[in-house]
């Protein structure tokens, strides 16, 4: 379960992204994010792809992490897809009795899709090539509140232990005969307002467990001096500089970015 | 109910961003303010991880299945730590799961987020109420309001901003018309998630009533 939802499992491997600052990492891929959400032209779009499998290539993580968590696109972007070039624009390419399809939209839907994953896959490349501490540490130098670090990293570490005990939950349901297929309604026909009820019975004792448990975590994190707002967790000075070389080659790597981000928007605003 | 990665332009998107931040602000602020601010931030984190194991359960609705969005629930729980909780579980939503994006995150979390603020303070006035009322049917009633109108309200900012964002402008009437027909197709699942979190909430009343005090 771990193994699924781990987003820093390929952190220790070598390779041009896994040695960049991660604050400047965090800077530099932003950059690049925000300006492709800022394309609309499409003859950005192999640009965009371009510098997508690039950074991707040079981060050397395997594809299958990528396809891994690629699979799911969401049901809604999949109805906007086959939607909009049958709603969307003037020009129309191809008609059968009402139904038309046009070109504009053909083009918007490209244009979604490859940002999709050029956005999705920066993501990944940002976050997937640093230790998940290391990334909130760079964030805390960047800003970020000390509240919300505590929290990411405190729920981070707890997420795989609550789908331990919800798995647990569920296989002690399932032993009492509750399941949601529908071969077992036959013999158990269970009601809507049923399954309500058992899942929120569920819902409750998850939360239940979860509160308690925070309690002797808080216990235990008091005991170690934590206490008042300026001893987080997380403290931005924590974070192991390799060497002043490596400063500076990640600063050119940011202002390379940097640059790339700024000519996509300039191309994009001419 | 997220918007994805590139379905957006950039000026919406940074809007998102803007207005989550400004919220964000917000929510620490009034978590500041409380006596012993850091009492809530292993609460708050343990219950964020929980909403977010909680959030795949889906709830069989023949010939379909229906998946909760819960932001109710967590303003009722929560109160002012239902934002960071919800712009966290939206995080590791995006990158461990592919659902929502990096680039729409402030988006999405003002979608999800501000209903839940509404709703805390929506949930805040009971106590007022039950003192006229009977405790328990008091609470399910408002729990069960806090449930739908926290889905209500997400449904419609996020068809409000998709339509309004995607549709050409030509067609003013139509894009009204495509977003009230969906807001009311989701009628069902806001019912569902009323009668959802007055279950949850009147089971945690009966364990554990200062889950519900609103502080995390």
């Amino acid at each position: 379960m771990a193994d699924k939802f781990a987003l820093d499992k390929y952190a220790d491997l070598d390779s041009l992204i896994h040695s960049w600052h991660p604050k400047y990492k965090i800077l530099g891929i932003s950059l690049l994010i925000f300006s492709f959400a800022f394309i609309q032209d499409i003859s950005l779009i192999p640009v965009m792809l371009g510098i997508t499998i690039i950074f991707y290539n040079i981060s050397k993580l395997p594809l299958s992490f990528l396809f891994s968590r690629l699979h799911y696109p969401g049901l809604f972007l999949l109805g906007i897809i086959f939607l909009l070039p049958f709603m969307r624009g003037e020009d129309v390419i191809w008609q059968w009795s009402f139904i038309k399809l046009r070109q504009e939209g053909i083009l918007l839907v490209l244009v979604i899709v490859c940002r999709f994953f050029s956005i999705f896959t920066l993501g990944l490349v940002m976050l997937g090539t640093t230790p998940f501490l290391t990334t909130i540490q760079a964030m805390r130098q960047l800003g970020l509140s000390g509240v919300i670090a505590d929290m990411l990293i405190l729920s981070y570490r707890y997420i795989y232990q609550i789908f331990v005990d919800f798995s647990q939950m569920q296989q002690a349901m399932q032993l009492r005969g509750y399941t949601t297929k529908k071969q077992s309604n036959r013999k158990y026909h269970i009601s809507i307002f049923r399954h309500i009820s058992v899942l929120a019975a569920v819902t409750a004792s998850l939360l239940l467990r979860s509160y308690e448990q925070s309690e002797r975590v808080y216990a235990a994190m008091r005991l170690r001096g934590y206490g008042d707002l300026t001893t987080s967790i997380v403290k931005p000075n924590m974070m192991n500089h390799k060497s002043a070389k490596n400063d500076l080659l990640s600063i050119l790597a940011l202002l390379g970015t940097l640059v790339v981000a700024v000519s996509l928007l300039l191309w994009e605003i001419i | 109910m997220h918007i994805s990665d590139g379905l957006l332009g950039a000026p919406v998107v940074i809007g998102g961003y803007a207005i989550t931040g400004l919220t964000t602000w917000y929510s620490l602020r009034q978590i500041n303010r409380q006596p012993e601010p850091t009492q809530g931030i292993p609460k708050a984190s343990l219950l964020t991880a929980a909403f977010f194991v909680a959030s795949s359960i889906h709830i069989p609705f023949p010939p379909t299945s229906l998946h909760l969005i819960l932001n109710g629930l967590l303003g009722v729980v929560l109160g002012y730590y239902a934002f960071p909780a919800i712009l966290i579980g939206l995080f590791f939503q995006a990158v461990m799961l592919g659902h929502g994006g990096l680039s729409t995150l402030g988006l999405n979390a003002a979608i999800v987020g501000i209903p839940a603020l509404l709703i805390y303070h929506l949930f805040c006035w009971r106590s007022f109420i039950e003192k006229y009322f009977n405790k328990r049917v008091t609470t399910g009633i408002f729990a069960f309001l806090a449930g739908a109108l926290g889905v209500a309200l997400t449904v419609i900012l996020f068809f409000g901003l998709v339509v309004s964002t995607l549709g050409t402008g030509e067609h003013a009437d139509t894009e009204r018309a495509a977003t009230l027909g969906l807001v009311i197709s989701h009628i069902p699942l806001m019912i569902l998630e009323g009668i959802f979190t007055t279950f949850v909430v009147l089971f945690l009343q009966q364990a554990k009533p200062q889950l519900l005090e609103g502080n995390g």
